[in-house]
């Protein structure tokens, strides 16, 4: 347990987290729209990157420069499956999912570093061709060259173990996150009216054929035995202007705020406790959150995750 | 008398009538627009009689079909009807498969049969089953049951079938939906319908037309009587029978040299077969006032030709406003009386699913537009247009759940789907206004079920985990949820606000009975729409709160 090793990486990581934050809160200050030179090397500690003040677009740029720049992520000739959500028929304006220029953007930059492929999903909620169409999320993305592909077609879907799960053991999961190199987790923030809140863990429940299961089983237990099957590459959150309540469905584009401001980390638990904050929540009231940071999937302990926050106003 | 240009015409119009319609009812990825189905099923007979008797629109088609088979006999049964349009197809593809043309030759007409369905659906309107008797026996409706119930799911098979083809050859246009196969027995009727009338067309081309469907007859009466009728010229006629080799009426009788006009579909193949140009439109009403030109054939001993065209243009004004009024009277008391349940007899309240005695309540659910399910199975003639463009597919064909009246008509089916809250296609594309259009505003809070939720089988009580799908789900948040036991949320229903559009039922997960239920409503009525302050933001001024 114990090695020299990890206490020297773990020695390494705090002294760079106390001294690259408060740099980069700095330069967020000083030089707002200037992307910050790619870190260094991956850090022991979870990264999560935190933009304001600028359009979703403008925002994603800097989160991917914060974080060494989109090849970081996508590396030529991969597949990228990115998995925006696309649960509501309803129009971007309100909120209800993921908005299409942040699709239509992501798109666009993963095709940018040479991605083979990327495609685009959701099992939603509503009736699938009314919500892809309305919420502008087709259109953006196949306008941006991305494959939109059917989420309610089941032979899309193949059954795999979740050894790992405590309570989700087996699932029929859309072929495209099985078998993508890059899984691009892209959610809209929400109140949820069942789990609390919704952000990037949940957003999951749309790789999956069964929703059901997950509603009659555990759903906080099973949102988070999903993670033990795969992780996202990278979980970037639309917090423009999230739902506050009356999610995660929503009833008017009065019970949205606008927060113009976008989270970015390959750790889903950190940046789901980010995302609880800015809804008001304590993350460890959040069934969820609390359930995947005791299974180690992350950490829900913002004051362990290395935060780079920045504004571009 | 050359009139060939005639066939060509009547062709190009039902293909483009049956095309149309056909497309908008095997419709199943939502594609062609609802304005096709509407306009191309507003223009059919039964529909637009309805419209117009229940004042739902101005609805002149039916009028126009009228004083047009006056005019010139029964185009509406050759190039409107699709379900005529389909019997020239059956009979053509029979024609193929037995490698010859079938020769029918004259027949009599079937005159007592013809009456018996005619006078049958009248009494049968009267008698109360207005909407029962209309669905059943209106061919268009037989139609749209025949193309949505049974050929919509074989498209989509056939859909499927090729989806790996065309994305073997690199194209994505294609994605498989799963087959929408209505409810064995509701799709039992559309299937003896279409056994019925293929195997009719196949044996003996529009013989369906002619006996059964009292579209036909009734206007079979009219034409009977229409100013300009196919007639055969006595002077250029051979008698060589071409014509018979192309008329599917069998009412060409060559042996008194005349053409039983009740029958004739007005298909003009005759006009085509005819070498001699022996056969065409002449005008006929000259004649009557005056002395026959040419006097009877002898031997001849049809009705049409013995009869006294006074006493039976008589007879045919009668049967003609008897209908008339006897539909529109029913109709119009139904309208009238749409929003009052004690004008139907055996209307009572009756236990909702959870056992809750309800007034108003009704087992299966209608479409929002209807106003109420009475009104709707009067009105509704069951084509099942709006089954075929629901987006949802959450409408679905009845079996008996309305009760034998409602046998065939629409309902909101929530197994597997729900009313989604900004649509409105079902009303977009009913052509009777059976399904009334209402303002999306108004829609959105027109109430047709309301929500009963059992706590007692609710998974956040029964499991004591996390759910809210109902909650999650519902449009108007009629279904909120509130604090319960340790951080968990339990749902909690506001039926002022519910419209009952199903999405809770159909979410939730609980087994083997659901804990939250729609009870449907015989009238329906107007929930309530709160009013509400723009939401506040939860960080309490720190951008960054963590």
């Amino acid at each position: 347990m114990n090695t020299r090793r990890e206490f020297l990486k773990t020695g390494l990581a705090f002294g760079a987290a106390v001294s690259l934050a408060p740099w980069s809160r700095l330069a967020a200050a000083t030089t707002a729209t200037t992307p910050v030179a790619p870190a260094p090397a991956a850090p022991a500690r979870s990264v999560l990157v935190a933009v304001r003040d600028g359009s979703r677009s403008a925002m994603a740029d800097q989160a991917f420069a914060a974080l060494g720049g989109v090849g970081a992520w996508v590396k030529p000739g991969q597949t990228v499956c990115l998995k925006p959500n696309i649960g509501w028929d309803a129009p971007p304006e309100r909120g209800a999912n993921t908005h299409p220029e942040l699709v239509g953007h992501l798109v666009r930059l993963c095709l940018g570093a040479g991605a083979k492929s990327v495609s685009v999903f959701d099992n939603t909620c509503d009736q699938w061709q009314l919500t892809y169409e309305h919420s502008g999320i087709e259109k953006a993305a196949r306008d941006a060259g991305a494959h939109v592909v059917n989420g309610k077609d089941q032979s899309l879907y193949r059954e795999v173990e979740i050894p790992g799960g405590v309570k989700l053991k087996r699932a029929l999961v859309h072929s495209l996150v099985l078998d993508s190199d890059v899984l691009l987790n892209v959610p809209v923030l929400k109140h949820h009216s069942g789990t609390g809140m919704t952000a990037a863990m949940k957003n999951l429940m749309g790789v999956v054929w069964d929703r059901k299961f997950y509603h009659q089983t555990d759903l906080h237990q099973i949102i988070a035995d999903f993670l033990t099957l795969r992780k996202p590459t990278l979980n970037i959150l639309d917090a423009y202007h999230p739902m506050v309540r009356h999610g995660p469905r929503g009833k008017s584009a009065d019970d949205l705020v606008e927060m113009r401001t976008l989270l970015a980390s390959a750790d889903p638990v950190a940046l789901d406790a980010a995302a609880a904050k800015l809804l008001g929540l304590e993350p460890a009231k959040v069934a969820y959150i609390k359930i995947a940071d005791a299974m180690k999937l992350g950490t829900m302990d913002l004051s362990q995750v290395e935060i780079r926050r920045f504004s571009l106003a | 008398m050359r009139q060939r240009g005639l066939k060509i015409l009547r062709v190009a119009g039902a293909a483009a009538v049956f095309a149309g319609l056909t497309a908008a009812l095997v419709d199943f990825r939502g594609a062609v627009p609802p304005v096709v189905g509407q306009g191309l099923a507003s223009i059919q007979f039964v529909p637009s009689a309805v419209a117009l008797a229940t004042g739902a629109g101005v609805a002149l088609a039916c009028l126009v079909i009228l004083v047009v088979t006056l005019a010139a006999g029964r185009i509406y049964c050759s190039a409107i009807c699709p379900l005529g349009i389909f019997q020239d197809i059956v009979a053509r593809l029979a024609g193929w498969v037995r490698g010859k043309k079938a020769l029918l030759p004259y027949r009599p007409a079937r005159t007592w049969i013809r009456q018996l369905f005619l006078w049958g659906g009248v009494a049968g309107m009267v008698a109360g089953g207005a909407g029962l008797t209309l669905s059943l026996l209106d061919p268009y409706s037989i139609y749209g049951r025949i193309a949505s119930g049974l050929f919509r799911p074989v498209v989509t098979l056939a859909n499927n079938a090729l989806v790996d083809l065309i994305r073997a050859l690199g194209g994505e246009s294609l994605y498989r939906v799963i087959p929408p196969w209505a409810g064995v027995a509701a799709l039992a009727v559309p299937a003896v319908m279409l056994a019925l009338v293929a195997g009719l067309a196949a044996w003996r081309g529009r013989i369906y037309c002619n006996t059964v469907c009292p579209v036909g007859t009734l206007l079979g009466l009219v034409s009977a009587r229409s100013a300009w009728q196919l007639s055969l010229d006595p002077g250029a006629c051979r008698k060589c029978g071409d014509c018979l080799r192309d008329c599917k009426a069998q009412c060409i009788d060559l042996r008194s040299g005349t053409i039983d006009s009740s029958r004739c579909v007005a298909c003009y193949n005759c006009l085509d077969a005819c070498r001699e140009a022996g056969i065409g439109y002449r005008w006929t009403w000259r004649k009557r006032s005056a002395k026959p030109a040419s006097p009877p054939v002898p031997g001849a001993n049809h009705a049409a030709s013995a009869a006294d065209p006074q006493r039976r243009a008589f007879i045919a004004t009668a049967v003609l406003s008897l209908t008339t009024i006897a539909g529109a009277d029913r109709l119009l008391a139904v309208t009238a009386a749409g929003n009052d349940p004690s004008a139907r007899p055996g209307a009572k309240d009756e236990k909702s699913p959870t056992g809750s005695r309800r007034p108003n309540y009704s087992r299966a659910i209608c479409p929002p537009g209807a106003g109420s399910v009475d009104r709707f199975l009067d009105t509704c003639t069951a084509c099942h247009l709006c089954v075929s463009a629901c987006p949802t597919h959450v409408l679905q064909p009845a079996f008996l759940e309305y009760g034998f009246l409602g046998l065939l008509k629409p309902r909101l089916d929530y197994t597997d789907a729900f009313c989604n809250f900004d649509c409105r296609r079902c009303a977009e594309v009913c052509p009777d206004g059976a399904l009334g259009l209402l303002p999306l505003a108004q829609k959105q809070v027109t109430r047709i079920g309301v929500a009963e939720f059992d706590v007692e089988r609710c998974i956040v009580k029964t499991k004591g985990t996390d759910c809210a799908a109902c909650s999650e789900h519902c449009p108007t948040k009629a279904v909120d949820t509130i604090p319960y036991g340790d951080n968990l949320r339990l749902p909690q229903v506001n039926q002022e606000l519910c419209i009952g559009c199903g999405a809770c039922e159909f979410a939730c997960p609980s087994k083997p009975d659901k804990a939250i239920t729609v009870a449907g409503q015989r009238r329906h009525d107007q929930a309530k729409r709160g009013k509400e302050e723009k939401a506040r933001d939860p960080r309490r001024g720190n951008a960054f709160p963590f």
